[in-house]
């Protein structure tokens, strides 16, 4: 139980911190999809000169918004599921069908992480984006063009820190199977807007 | 082949038993192809799950989220409240009246049904409550009206059937406007029914004397409501300049235009004397407001922005209404808004991506073809389907959200009434409204638990009260079923849908 315990006071650092991060990196992401979408606008409208790079690089802010952003939500418990059985069942049983679903999730994870992985670093992640390019001089005269593996990686990213949250909810269960429920630190909850 | 026709079962337990959806979608297809031994398609289902979330279009879910946060931030609900009122308040069940009109309205701002319940419903619960009607009655209202939001353009659902099933976007948004203005009057003329047999309450039009409005926003709204106008005046002029010999374009046009937008000010000047200071500052208070839908399908109609494009216009004029005009958000706001729509955006686009992984199999496998036949089976007859379509969305509802649920069972269903000769966009307003409805029915209605939480009166008294507005619903799922017109005319109209 001390070592169950132990182990749930790091995963809870580990992700109270990097999570945060995540989500601050997602809301600046979000913001930087609007700037680039109006820039579109802006220059084919205002300007009569279509940019080739606001739609690529909208969908590559997008992308990486939901794989940091998505761990978060998984942890909070802002992943959509219909909880009628679990609420009717008596609180030991309801704790174990928790558990399994968890269990269920982080294999879904794990095999996911790792076709996510080979395809990033595979064939199809080494071809190059569309049109997004990103300066690695000062003067502006050295171009380096993003290869797709670091829009791939995205969700690998995102993947992989579920996984982590997914473990750190499965000892939680654990703990309180075992009785322990009142020694674990509790986890942050926000409500959600909907998209419905 | 032979084990994958038991994917459908096995995501159904899985569902059941409370996996959430976004893992069922991924763990019965994927469990099922290794048990067949096709482990490498695995890859197509993580492929299928990235392909899925990297899309242009799906970028105005995030961008309509945002827009409605923004929105929400305060302000907002307050005018469009005392707006509804101005017109409404005096009525027999006025606040009741006045909560279905701020629905319809709050609907063109955002395409929400649970935002819709928490902002109107802590604004106008205590106010309904004060006025003299029970606390359920005034929450069920709330809930009823609500499920209007994801039916009126901005539509978060409209926006996730659009992409998975690959409609336009465009034709849903405008296919939905009458369907929801529709359950507007209905639920309105079920009130005045009500209002005679328990003798609900009238209320004052005007809730605060001596109005105040800032000069800025005084003259933007001054402005504003000119060129609504007189945009309004001009588009009546249609006929007229098609009947004229040379096209009425560039700088004439731009000229008759003016015209209008003078005409327009002459009538208003004209009015302004008729009216008294409040009720005129009230209508003028929700004119900043207002404009969001008016840029999002005026950009969509005239065609020059995309969904997305008018998605992102929302955003910065929400931002610049709240931030700059009725000052609403301070920069401490900017990080909780932004992060709370990433998050939820999130939790969507994963669910998108996986549906769009689990479509994939659904095709993979012959499980259409065996519910087609299935379904055939039971009646040729389209109307009769519909029918039973109808009854199975609405028992779906109950238990499952309308997103969740439209991902699901659209790819599933959509394909056997296109066959049958139900046109596309009338087949994905029924699934909308049939499965928005679902969030307002018992047991599980989101909308429901939500309006339980900002009334604090109990989901089941809730249930219970919100029967009456339920039947009404059903009614119009009726209509909007057997009646095509009444989703198509618009889009017709405007040629976003070819007859």
């Amino acid at each position: 139980m001390g070592l169950l315990l132990g182990l749930i006071g790091v995963l809870k650092t580990f992700n109270d911190h990097v999570l945060r991060v995540g989500r601050v990196l997602a809301a600046i992401a979000l913001g930087l999809m609007v700037i680039f979408i109006l820039a579109q606008i802006f220059y084919r409208y205002v300007l009569n000169n279509a940019l080739p790079w606001p739609d690529e690089a909208a969908r590559f802010m997008m992308l990486w918004m939901t794989g940091l952003i998505a761990p978060s939500a998984l942890r909070r418990g802002g992943f959509v599921a219909i909880d009628l059985v679990e609420r009717i069942l008596p609180a030991i049983v309801g704790t174990l069908l928790t558990l399994t679903l968890f269990i269920i999730g982080l294999i879904v994870l794990i095999y996911a992480v790792q076709i996510g992985y080979s395809d990033m670093t595979g064939f199809g992640g080494r071809a190059k984006t569309a049109s997004l390019y990103i300066p690695t001089s000062l003067g502006f005269d050295e171009w380096f063009r993003l290869p797709r593996s670091w829009m791939f990686a995205s969700l690998v990213v995102g993947i992989a820190l579920m996984i982590v949250v997914s473990i750190e909810l499965i000892l939680r269960q654990i703990v309180s199977l075992l009785g322990g429920e009142d020694r674990l630190p509790p986890l942050p909850v926000t409500d959600l807007p909907e998209a419905e | 082949m032979s084990a994958l026709i038991w994917f459908l079962p096995l995501f159904l337990v899985l569902l059941m038993v409370g996996l959430p959806v976004f893992f069922a979608l991924l763990a019965a297809p994927g469990a099922m192809l290794l048990i067949n031994g096709q482990e490498r398609d695995l890859v197509l289902l993580y492929r299928n799950l990235y392909n899925g979330m990297d899309s242009f279009p799906l970028m105005a879910l995030p961008f309509f989220m945002l827009a409605g946060e923004i929105m929400n931030r305060g302000g907002i609900t307050t005018r469009l409240v005392e707006f509804s009122q101005a017109f409404m308040g005096h009525l027999r069940g006025g606040l009741a009246h006045v909560n279905i009109l701020s629905s319809i309205l709050f609907a063109g701002l955002s395409g929400s049904a649970v935002a819709d319940t928490s902002a109107l419903g802590s604004t106008l619960i205590p106010a309904m409550e004060k006025n003299g009607y029970t606390r359920r009655f005034a929450a069920a209202v709330t809930a009823a009206s609500s499920v209007i939001g994801p039916i009126i353009p901005p539509s978060g659902i409209m926006i996730i059937y659009a992409y998975v099933m690959g409609e336009s976007v465009a034709a849903l948004f405008l296919a939905g406007i009458v369907p929801g203005i529709l359950m507007g009057i209905s639920l309105m003329i079920l009130v005045r029914l009500l209002a005679d047999r328990y003798d609900l309450p009238k209320a004052q039009r005007i809730v605060h004397s001596d109005q105040e409005i800032s000069a800025t926003e005084y003259w933007v709204s001054f402005v504003l409501i000119r060129l609504n106008l007189g945009g309004i005046l001009y588009a009546l002029t249609a006929p007229l300049r098609r009947m004229m010999e040379s096209p009425v374009e560039g700088w004439t046009a731009f000229a008759l235009f003016l015209v209008m937008c003078l005409i327009a000010h002459v009538l208003l000047m004209r009015y302004r004397r008729v009216v008294d200071h409040d009720f005129r500052l009230v209508c003028k208070k929700a004119v900043a407001p207002l404009q969001t839908p008016i840029i999002i399908l005026g950009g969509i109609l005239i065609g020059v922005f995309t969904p997305t494009e008018a998605a992102a216009i929302a955003v910065a004029y929400a931002l610049i209404v709240s931030v700059f005009i009725l000052r609403s958000m301070k920069s401490r706001d900017f990080y909780p808004v932004f992060m709370r729509s990433a998050m939820a955006s999130a939790t969507v686009l994963l669910l998108v991506g996986a549906a769009v992984s689990f479509k994939a199999v659904v095709a993979l496998s012959n499980a259409p073809q065996i519910l087609a036949d299935f379904i055939l089976a039971l009646s040729e007859n389209p109307l009769i389907l519909l029918f039973l379509i109808n009854l199975l969305l609405f028992i779906v509802g109950m238990f499952l959200d309308a997103g969740p649920a439209i991902i699901i069972l659209g790819p599933i269903l959509g394909p056997i009434f296109i066959e049958l000769g139900v046109h596309p966009v009338h087949f994905a307003i029924i699934m909308s409204v049939n499965l928005t409805v679902g969030l307002a029915t018992p047991p599980m209605g989101l909308v429901l638990f939500v309006a339980s939480s900002v009334s604090g009166e109990r989901v089941e008294t809730i249930s219970r009260a919100i029967l009456p507005f339920l039947a009404v619903h059903v009614i119009v799922i009726f209509l909007i079923t057997y009646i095509p017109a009444i989703s198509m005319t618009i889009p017709r109209l405007t040629g976003f849908v070819t007859p």
